[in-house]
């Protein structure tokens, strides 16, 4: 037993310990555009990736929101910036992520809400731009590991005025 | 103080040549902060400016709140079912009275000093009114109402009291064209909720240009039209479309959809579950509106320019995008869609999707439409290179959608108002010399 910690304690430091790591490693593996790597080895085969609009905020589920990717449409997304038809993306841009405040929301045994905040450094055609968001992740449980079933990122900025776009993922 | 402004009457922007089909835009256009300045005056407080859709204030105290022509403004429904267009500014003393960007109101009240608005724009109460002398009325002080008027549920406001025109008569031949779209229900059509907010670094100009150029998007679009292919997108069945000016500085593109339209034209790609359906929502069509008329509305993609700074695309989903400019290197965008009313609740799930795929700041075509904008405004700081040019179809009767005739009309226009011309226009002898197809 880990010093001056109830078995429970102890049990719940290594799961946050085990999810943080996992955040940190999906968060390299998007810096160092090891998409394929990521999608293949982290999310699952019903993932879904989205970013509501920054007005509402994923508050109403019928609004549109900026990106709502299916397993299919991610895949797209993936091979369109790899393979340098993404104009905005060629020279990619450098990325920085930090990943903060990992908060294991809710324990369902083979599933975890987790709560994250997210900033996203971008650099690139001349710009720099920082997004600002948290992360809500549901991650389902396999073995030692996880895979993300679900990943949404609410941009806490009010407007993209200043960025212009989101070329890359969140 | 006077400030002395670039005078383009002596100093042409705008090279239009119907002799050598030649036409020209000096780049200045788009880099000068004095012309940026000089647009604001002659055109933005002088034309009709899209506000919003009736769908974004649909009942007695909705509002929403937002800038047009670099003007904060409110739209809102009163009590009286009145849609009023409102400076968002306290008579008294100037700050905003309306700070949420949309919501219910019985009235607005500012936080400065208290003063209260009905939402028909009545003052109704003011602290402490023995401050007052007998000659102050609350008449005097309610907030200052612009003039405005809806087309098709399309609400325009103009900050020119002595804009000679009528909101249609402004709209001159787009009015067909937003009929095309507001014909897509019966019981109307609404803003979807959720907005995209974003901009470029680019002057405003180059992002209306860019959303009536159809030449650039097997170029630029690549990846869009790959990934089209690869969901069972086939080439449109019928070829052609055109290009046309629609009267003072409005322009369109008229073509067959390189994809499909969850309205009412049904392709592979949206999955056989939903053929039935639209299939039959295009066999009443039909019916409503004879055949020729039912395929220009349900089996025809448009680009909707009107002028100055409203684009509405209506192709596998309907966007209306608001370009605001931010002096002469900056734009801010919003972006909303359009959609039936009475839409299925999966069939809008469709649009949405679609709709994200191409369309907005993280689709598969715009951060690449915003990127090259971008681009452009870069290599305009090379001023060795002094002119644009946007001459292609000069040379045809009637344009293509890959010619440059909607962007020409824009310019027209934007050269007609910044010469101080009031932009009166024979339509006729207009439609003569470049086209207006019929």
């Amino acid at each position: 037993m880990t010093a001056g910690l109830t078995v429970d304690e102890a049990a719940q430091v290594r799961l946050w310990h085990r999810v943080s790591q996992f955040l940190f490693r999906e968060a390299r593996l998007l810096d160092e555009w090891r998409l394929r790597e990521w999608y293949d080895e982290m999310l699952t085969d019903d993932i879904r990736y989205s970013v509501p609009a920054t007005d509402v905020r994923g508050g109403t589920a019928d609004a549109l929101g900026l990106i709502d990717d299916d397993a299919a449409r991610l895949r797209q997304r993936i091979e369109q910036l790899l393979n340098g038809e993404v104009w905005c993306e060629n020279p990619r841009s450098r990325t920085n992520r930090m990943i903060t405040n990992v908060e294991i929301l809710t324990d369902r045994g083979t599933h975890l809400d987790v709560a994250a905040n997210l900033v996203v450094y971008r650099f690139g055609h001349g710009r720099s731009d920082a997004y600002v968001g948290k992360c809500r992740v549901e991650l389902v449980v396999e073995g030692e590991s996880f895979r993300v079933r679900s990943r949404v990122v609410v941009l806490d900025h009010e407007t993209l005025y200043e960025h212009g776009k989101l070329s890359i993922i969140l | 103080m006077t400030i002395e402004l670039h005078r383009p009457v002596d100093d042409p922007i705008v090279y239009d040549d119907l002799e050598r089909l030649s036409f020209r835009v000096d780049r200045r256009a788009y880099t000068d902060e004095d012309l940026a300045a000089q647009e604001m005056t002659r055109i933005f407080d002088r034309c009709w400016l899209y506000v919003g859709h009736e769908s974004e204030v649909p009942g007695p105290g909705s509002y929403v709140s937002r800038d047009v022509g670099g003007r904060p403004v409110v739209l809102a429904r009163g009590s009286d079912g009145v849609i009023r267009v409102f400076a968002n500014s306290c008579p008294h003393r100037g700050a905003l009275i309306c700070s949420q960007p949309a919501g219910q109101a019985r009235s607005f009240r500012c936080p400065y000093h208290d003063w209260t608005f009905s939402n028909r724009g009545d003052l109704v109460g003011v602290p402490i009114p023995d401050g007052y002398g007998p000659g102050f009325r609350k008449a005097d002080f309610g907030l200052a109402r612009h003039r405005s008027d809806s087309y098709r549920g399309f609400v325009f406001v103009t900050f020119d009291p002595e804009q000679p025109r009528t909101l249609t008569e402004y709209l001159a031949g787009a009015t067909e064209y937003l009929d095309l779209i507001d014909d897509q229900s019966e019981v109307g059509m609404e803003v979807i909720q959720g907005a995209q907010l974003h901009g470029a670094r680019a002057n405003w100009k180059l992002m209306m240009e860019n959303s009536v150029d159809i030449y650039h998007f097997r170029a630029l679009h690549k990846r869009y039209v790959s990934y089209m292919e690869s969901l069972g997108s086939v080439p449109p069945r019928r070829r052609g479309g055109f290009g046309c000016a629609l009267g003072l500085g409005h322009g369109a593109n008229e073509l067959p959809p390189a994809a499909a339209r969850p309205l009412a034209y049904w392709t592979p790609m949206f999955g056989d579950e939903f053929r039935p359906r639209i299939e039959a929502t295009a066999a009443r069509f039909v019916d409503r509106f004879g055949a020729e008329r039912a395929e220009r509305i349900t089996g025809t993609n448009r680009a909707l320019l009107i002028f100055p700074n409203l684009m509405i695309i209506d192709a596998i989903a309907i966007t209306i995008r608001k370009i605001d400019p931010i002096g002469a290197g900056q734009m801010a965008i919003t972006s909303v869609a359009l959609a039936p009313k009475d839409e299925d609740p999966d069939i809008r799930e469709l649009r949405k999707s679609h709709y994200l795929t191409f369309l907005g700041p993280a689709g598969f075509a715009t951060p690449d439409d915003i990127e090259i904008i971008e681009s452009c405004q870069r290599g305009y700081l090379n001023r060795t290179v002094r002119y644009s040019d946007l001459s292609r179809g000069m040379n045809k009767e009637v344009p293509e959608t890959t010619d440059e005739l909607p962007a020409r009309e824009f310019w027209r226009q934007w050269d007609r108002l910044m010469h101080g011309d009031d932009g009166h226009l024979d339509l006729a002898r207009r439609a003569g010399t470049h086209g207006v197809p019929r």
